[in-house]
């Protein structure tokens, strides 16, 4: 590794409306070394690899690649100048060979027409011995594991002369064997002679595999260090700290009886893979318990499986004490469980509904919004009326389309929604996501409101201080489980290190 | 329950809005645009239509006028020297021709609000007319309000349940309801060719034409206007103005409307609500065929009751697809198709029987009106041209672009 | 099936590989069940179907077991239709059968085949790079239209061939331009050209020769006479004396399978059409790839029309193709977007339909019916009864570039 720079950023800045996404950042990286980009979900880490990879163009600053400073109008740009990504999301076609997905674009012919299968599994087997980086080139895409898969994004870069790597969270989507196996595999990238940016928001492995640690607060580049002498808690501490914004004023809790109950729940995400992996806990009449982590720990499915939305595994749902076998969304819904979902514009809202429409989304078919089918609109109207008072939602009246509101009045219709049920258990994910601090002060008012009316109230957040300062009970949630349990007035900096999978609190937990 | 996803797939943001439905593109176009969209729609397709005429030696203005005419539009206020026998002829052959028209839009729309295409209209419309002419010729010991309504009842029942099998199909197996609803177009087509053909079941007594019998006079449906025999319109029009009012009475004030409009605008926020998608998609359908079915019963109970119906009138047969304009222009709203309808009716016959051909030939119309129904529907699909054309009058303001996960 | 080492997964495949084939040979049985019974072997004995089709059906019972689902049920359906239809042949009397399958059936199924190969071939590519064209009827209808128009004007059939290419590749322009451009809804745009090409080979078809017939001594395509061939017994009325263009059509099958599955050109038309944004991050350019396939589909369909007016009947009338798009839109879906498959579908359809013409000499009502096959069977495989047809990914669906 020597210390001539292959690639700086300089003074990088990205607006988009209403935040900025990066704040003046320098950055560089050295020839074959493994530089880690570290920060927390919305910290500008993707952001900034983007406009490195021609996919955003910077706001201000300048890009410079061997000294020469470049502009990128497209991911072609970046590939030519030998900057290769491998995105968190892979850009692979699942149904067409390994060999196909890499020498797309850049085939090897004969008679300048047709395909050499041949030549394409041949440079294919080349690089992988290179590199280090087995795959079968005949493979389908679709039929090999996700590792695989990584490998061959890896391959479709290096096939392309890529001498800068950028990794996007790259051990977001492996078991711990892979990440092993991926660290192998980088550190014999550099041993060839590429450099690396790995970007994560994992401490235990960027202290592992990284040469420079490079941390991002809320678009702003903290420090650069060396990893000799990096510690977990340094790091920490320059990702997470921040002034606690909102304290809530909150007497103490009373909790009464368990009204959910979850036991060894299982829950395969989307790509059959275990998400959730034997989660327990009950929430009581009464209290708040907080479960905090970093996106993508399980929890969206977690919701999902409690609210009726997703089918568990295995394990067990109680309500109230009413065991709800394989319930769906009504069911769930009938057996008292409000949720606040954690995207109100795609799950909590019909968009083009109006606001009474709205109000009525659980409720439509019953008296006395409706009766023997027949609709009354002017009754959705009136509750609609009444509910707008009472929770304050601001920018229109009951005929008003959901779409014209401000986000957070939105958030506050569908709160306004689900409390007004009187559910005995409320499911509230990502609740403040997006809001102004005016419309998270309110939902977080209403949500200490609402757990003193004696309901049991879920709270999952990705953002830390919410939980911290809503939370009478705090869950902490990592690779599908309940790592830690904590009772108010735990210090941050402990839970930050839970959640980033550095600590773990003693296995056998009796979760109460 | 969320459907599962490839590995390698991209998930969506979160940040980002629902994916946008059929439904909820039209309704953003109706809120952008409200009367003024589908207006200027349709000068666009009547401008390119006079280019081509005067591309071709006609002088589209004489045409038009013409083609008013033969719509019967001169009976309002006996505008020409014409005899007022003439121009109500017209006029009521053009009522006539609405009453289809609204029903078979009014079948594409309803799916439509259910974000499905219906393309099977004319299918459920043949399927409605085999039926009426069955009842109609073989229950004839029926008295006379009995056996029209039988027939009438059966024919809706029978092009719902043709448009269920395409619901059933998309809710079970997810079959995509375009391509099932023109497989079962054709087999309709097809069914009703062998029906009233050559030593089919429904055939009417003379054996060497391929044509149905004549409906049993207890089986007609009553006129209120002109003459059976010679052209007039039935009451079917108060019942094709009525099926306007259950529309918008369904979806606006029957839970089953709102469930179909939050299926139609946000499955996932449906299925949250506790809504089944699934079953939604077999009723849109299904009710969607009933409009189609109850327009083919009445047809063939109404105007082809005296003459019947022949194997060579079904493959002719268009009207079902006539209503994908209607619906489309109408932008799938009950007083939209009404007009529509109205719109339709009127160039259809205008354009048909009533031209007189001193100044253009009728052949020559029919086809204009098939192009100016290509030109609607094609620039209903691109709304966006329209949106873009007309925002970029009033103020040039690109889209901003969602804000990306960081 | 997500982890699998690669010898696995290869000796995995090897055994599909071989149920495969099993599946084709069920396949194969199911129609020999049926064959016994016709002209030329016309086996009067109802045993011989019953036991060739049970063959075809234990094949694939065996290939489902095995694996590969969509084929063996196939096999399992041609097995009992086999029996089914080979027992009826056995019904009929000698003569009926004599009169209906005759040598020229084989002839006749492939002069319908030829438009919906021509439609189906052009629909792939279309969709293949993810663009949907319910518009291949259209497209159709103008090639047949001004193909015999460009026939009359210049007096070649070759012109007038190619002016008909042009004319579909003109509707194929405006539906890329709405579709790929404007990102407009691909169903809405495709029903409404269909409109349109009605419209507007209608309107000129009586402005220029209204409506009476283009002419009597218009060029015409030429047959292709093979002369060994022709005098064979068999194969010769069936294969000596097949238009040039049935030749092209046949001709093109292969030649689309290698551009599309063996091909540079073809790889990225398919990456398009599965997973647009990962060819637009290698640099393809998806709005090209897009217009040029779609503007390929415009020509190929029309060739399909230009088939049936400057080659087949030598004259237009209104709506000439009637509905002949469909089927090859039908016949596409039924050969799961494959140009093999799709041949065979359209062979398949051809088949019924020069059926269905011959029929009136024995039952004129049934034949009607058999008209309808072809959307029976589509409708059947949609629906995924015989395993689920798979589009590509993206079709269908715009693309807007970041």
């Amino acid at each position: 590794m020597d210390d001539s720079a292959v690639l700086e950023l300089r003074g990088i800045t990205k607006r988009f409306p209403g935040i900025v996404a990066d704040d003046h950042v320098d950055f560089d990286l050295r020839r074959g070394e493994v530089h880690a980009l570290l920060g927390e979900n919305g910290a500008g880490k993707s952001t900034l690899m983007n406009m490195l990879y021609g996919l955003y163009k910077p706001d201000e600053g300048e890009i410079l690649v061997d000294g020469k400073e470049v502009t990128f109008h497209s991911a072609k740009d970046a590939i030519e100048q030998g900057i290769g990504m491998v995105h968190q999301h892979f850009m692979l076609i699942p149904v067409m060979t390994v060999k196909e997905n890499i020498v797309l674009a850049n085939e090897p012919t004969r008679f300048g027409v047709l395909l050499d299968e041949n030549a394409a599994a041949e440079r294919v087997r080349h690089l992988s011995s290179q590199f280090g980086l087995a795959v079968d080139p005949d493979a389908k895409v679709e039929r090999i594991s996700v590792g695989q898969q990584q490998r061959v994004e890896i391959l479709k870069a290096l096939y392309r002369g890529a001498e800068i790597l950028i990794l996007d969270e790259p051990t977001a989507v492996l078991t711990p064997q892979e990440a092993g196996e991926l660290f192998a595999i980088v550190n014999s990238l550099k041993a060839e002679g590429k450099s690396i940016i790995f970007i994560s928001h994992k401490l235990n492995e960027v202290l592992e595999i990284a040469d420079r640690i490079t941390v991002l607060r809320r678009g702003k580049k903290i420090d650069t260090v060396p990893r000799a002498g990096a510690t977990e808690e340094a790091l920490a501490k320059m990702m997470v700290g921040r002034e606690v914004l909102l304290q809530v004023e909150k007497p103490p809790a009373s909790p009464g009886d368990p009204v959910l109950e979850v036991e060894d729940l299982e829950v395969l995400d989307s790509r059959g893979l275990p998400a959730v992996r034997g989660v327990s806990f009950k929430v009581h009449a009464g209290e708040i318990v907080g479960i905090a982590g970093v996106d993508g720990n399980g929890q969206t499915e977690l919701v999902e499986a409690i609210t009726g939305l997703r089918r568990a595994q295995a394990g067990k749902i109680t309500v109230a004490g009413r065991e709800l076998e394989h319930a769906g969304t009504r069911e769930m819904l009938d057996a008292g469980v409000g949720h606040i979902p954690e995207d109100r514009q795609r799950r909590g809202l019909v968009l083009e509904f109006t606001i009474a429409e709205n109000v009525a989304l659980h409720d439509y078919g019953e008296p006395p919004d409706s009766k023997w089918g027949w609709l009354f609109p002017r009754r959705l109207v009136d509750r609609a009326r009444r509910l707008i008072k009472e929770f304050d939602v601001r920018g229109g009246g009951p005929l008003t389309l959901a779409s014209a509101l401000s986000g957070g009045n939105q958030q506050k219709l569908v709160v306004a929604r689900e409390v007004a049920r009187d559910p005995s258990a409320l499911v509230a994910a990502q609740p403040t996501r997006g809001l102004d601090v005016g419309a998270i002060e309110y939902v977080h008012r209403r949500l200490v409101t609402e757990r003193d009316e004696s309901r049991a109230i879920l709270l999952v957040s990705l953002e830390l201080d919410e939980v911290l300062s809503l939370a009478d009970r705090i869950l902490v949630m990592y690779e599908g489980r309940i790592v830690a349990e904590h009772a108010v007035g735990v210090g941050e900096e402990e839970i930050g290190l839970e959640m980033l999978g550095a600590r773990k609190q003693k296995d056998e937990e009796t979760v109460a | 329950m969320t459907e599962p996803v490839a590995p390698g797939t991209p998930p969506e943001p979160l940040e980002a809005a629902p994916p946008e439905t059929v439904a909820a593109r039209f309704e953003a176009l109706q809120r952008a645009g409200g009367l003024l969209v589908p207006v200027v729609t349709l000068l666009m397709a009547f401008l390119i239509a006079g280019l081509i005429l005067w591309a071709t030696g006609y002088d589209p203005i004489t045409v038009f006028w013409d083609i008013g005419k033969g719509a019967g539009l001169n009976w309002f206020g006996h505008l020409t020297t014409d005899t007022g026998q003439a121009s109500a002829y017209n006029f009521t052959q053009t009522l006539l021709g609405t009453t289809t028209l609204i029903l078979t839009g009014l079948a594409v729309a309803f799916a439509f609000r259910c974000g499905l295409f219906n393309i099977g209209g004319q299918g459920q419309y043949l399927v409605g007319l085999i039926v009426a002419n069955w009842v109609g010729v073989s229950m004839v010991h029926l008295t006379r309000p009995a056996h029209v309504l039988i027939g009438v009842l059966l024919a809706t029942l029978a092009g719902a349940a043709w448009a269920g099998i395409a619901g059933f199909l998309k809710a079970t197996t997810g079959a995509h309801e375009v391509v099932t609803t023109i497989m079962l177009n054709w087999i309709a087509v097809y069914l009703g060719a062998w029906a009233f053909g050559q030593g089919g079941p429904l055939q009417g007594p003379a054996k060497s034409s391929p044509i149905s019998a004549t409906i049993a006079p207890s089986g007609t449906i009553p006129y209120f206007w002109g003459d059976p025999t010679t052209g007039g319109v039935h009451i079917g029009f108060f019942v094709a103005i009525g099926a306007l009012v259950v529309f918008w009475a369904m979806l606006n004030r029957t839970t089953l409307g709102y469930e179909v409009r939050a299926v139609g605008f946000n499955p996932e926020a449906a299925a949250y609500g506790g809504i089944s998608v699934r079953k939604n998609y077999i009723r849109a359908m299904a009710i969607s065929g009933a409009f189609a079915g109850l327009a083919g019963g009445m047809d063939m109970l109404g105007p082809f009751a005296p003459i019947g119906f022949g194997s060579l009138d079904v493959y002719a047969s268009s009207i079902g697809f006539l209503g994908i304009a209607v619906a489309l222009l109408g932008r799938n709203t009950a007083v939209g198709v009404g007009l529509a309808g109205l719109l339709f009716g009127g160039l259809l016959f205008g354009t048909g029987h009533g031209l007189s051909s001193n100044v253009i030939q009728p052949q020559l119309t029919g086809n204009l009106t098939l192009i100016i129904q290509g030109l609607v529907v094609l620039f209903v699909g691109a709304d966006i041209l329209i949106l873009y054309l007309w925002n970029a009058r009033r103020k040039l303001r690109p889209g901003r672009k969602a804000e990306p996960a960081a | 099936m997500t982890t699998l080492t690669p010898s696995a997964e290869r000796m995995w495949r090897s055994r599909l590989a071989d149920v495969r084939t099993l599946g084709y040979v069920g396949i194969g049985l199911g129609v020999l069940a049926f064959w016994l019974a016709i002209p030329p072997f016309t086996i009067r004995s109802p045993l011989a179907p019953i036991l060739v089709g049970l063959l075809a059906a234990l094949a694939g019972v065996w290939t489902v077991s095995s694996g590969a689902r969509r084929l063996g049920w196939g096999a399992i359906a041609a097995g009992v239709l086999g029996i089914a239809l080979g027992v009826l042949a056995t019904y009929s009397s000698t003569g009926h059968l004599d009169q209906v399958f005759t040598a020229a059936l084989i002839a006749q199924m492939l002069a319908f085949a030829t438009p919906l190969t021509f439609g189906a071939l052009g629909g792939m590519f279309s969709e293949r790079s993810g663009v949907v064209n319910i518009a291949l009827e259209g497209m159709m209808l103008m090639g047949a239209f001004f193909g015999i128009y460009g026939a009359d004007k210049t007096g070649s059939w070759f012109l007038g061939v190619v002016i008909g290419a042009l004319a579909g590749m003109l509707l194929a322009l405006v539906h890329a331009f709405f579709s790929i451009t404007l990102r407009a809804d691909q169903i809405v745009c495709g029903m409404a050209l269909n409109f349109l090409a009605l419209g507007i080979t209608g309107y000129f078809f009586f402005q220029l020769y209204h409506g009476a017939n283009i002419g009597t001594n218009i060029s015409t395509v030429p047959n292709v006479s093979i002369p060994w061939v022709r005098d064979q017994r068999f194969i010769g009325p069936a294969l000596g004396d097949l238009n040039l263009l049935t030749w092209v059509a046949l001709a093109l099958v292969p030649i689309s399978y290698m551009v599309v599955f063996k091909t540079a050109i073809g790889l990225r038309i398919r990456a398009c059409g599965e997973h647009p944004r990962a060819a637009d991050t290698v640099g393809i350019d998806v709005y090209a790839v897009r217009y040029a396939s779609v503007l390929v589909s415009g020509a190929l369909a029309a060739l399909g029309g230009a088939f049936l007016s400057v080659a087949l009947i030598g004259r237009f009338n209104e709506n000439m193709t009637a509905g002949r798009g469909f089927i090859a839109l039908a016949a596409l879906i039924f050969g799961n977007w494959r140009p093999f498959g799709a041949f065979g579908a359209a062979c398949l359809f051809g088949f019924s339909t020069a059926l269905a013409y011959q029929l009136p000499a024995y039952s004129s009502s049934a034949a009607v019916l058999f008209l309808a096959l072809p959307y029976v069977l589509t409708l059947v495989a949609v629906a995924g009864v015989i395993g689920r047809t798979t589009p590509p990914a993206a079709d269908g669906r715009p693309y807007k570039k970041q």
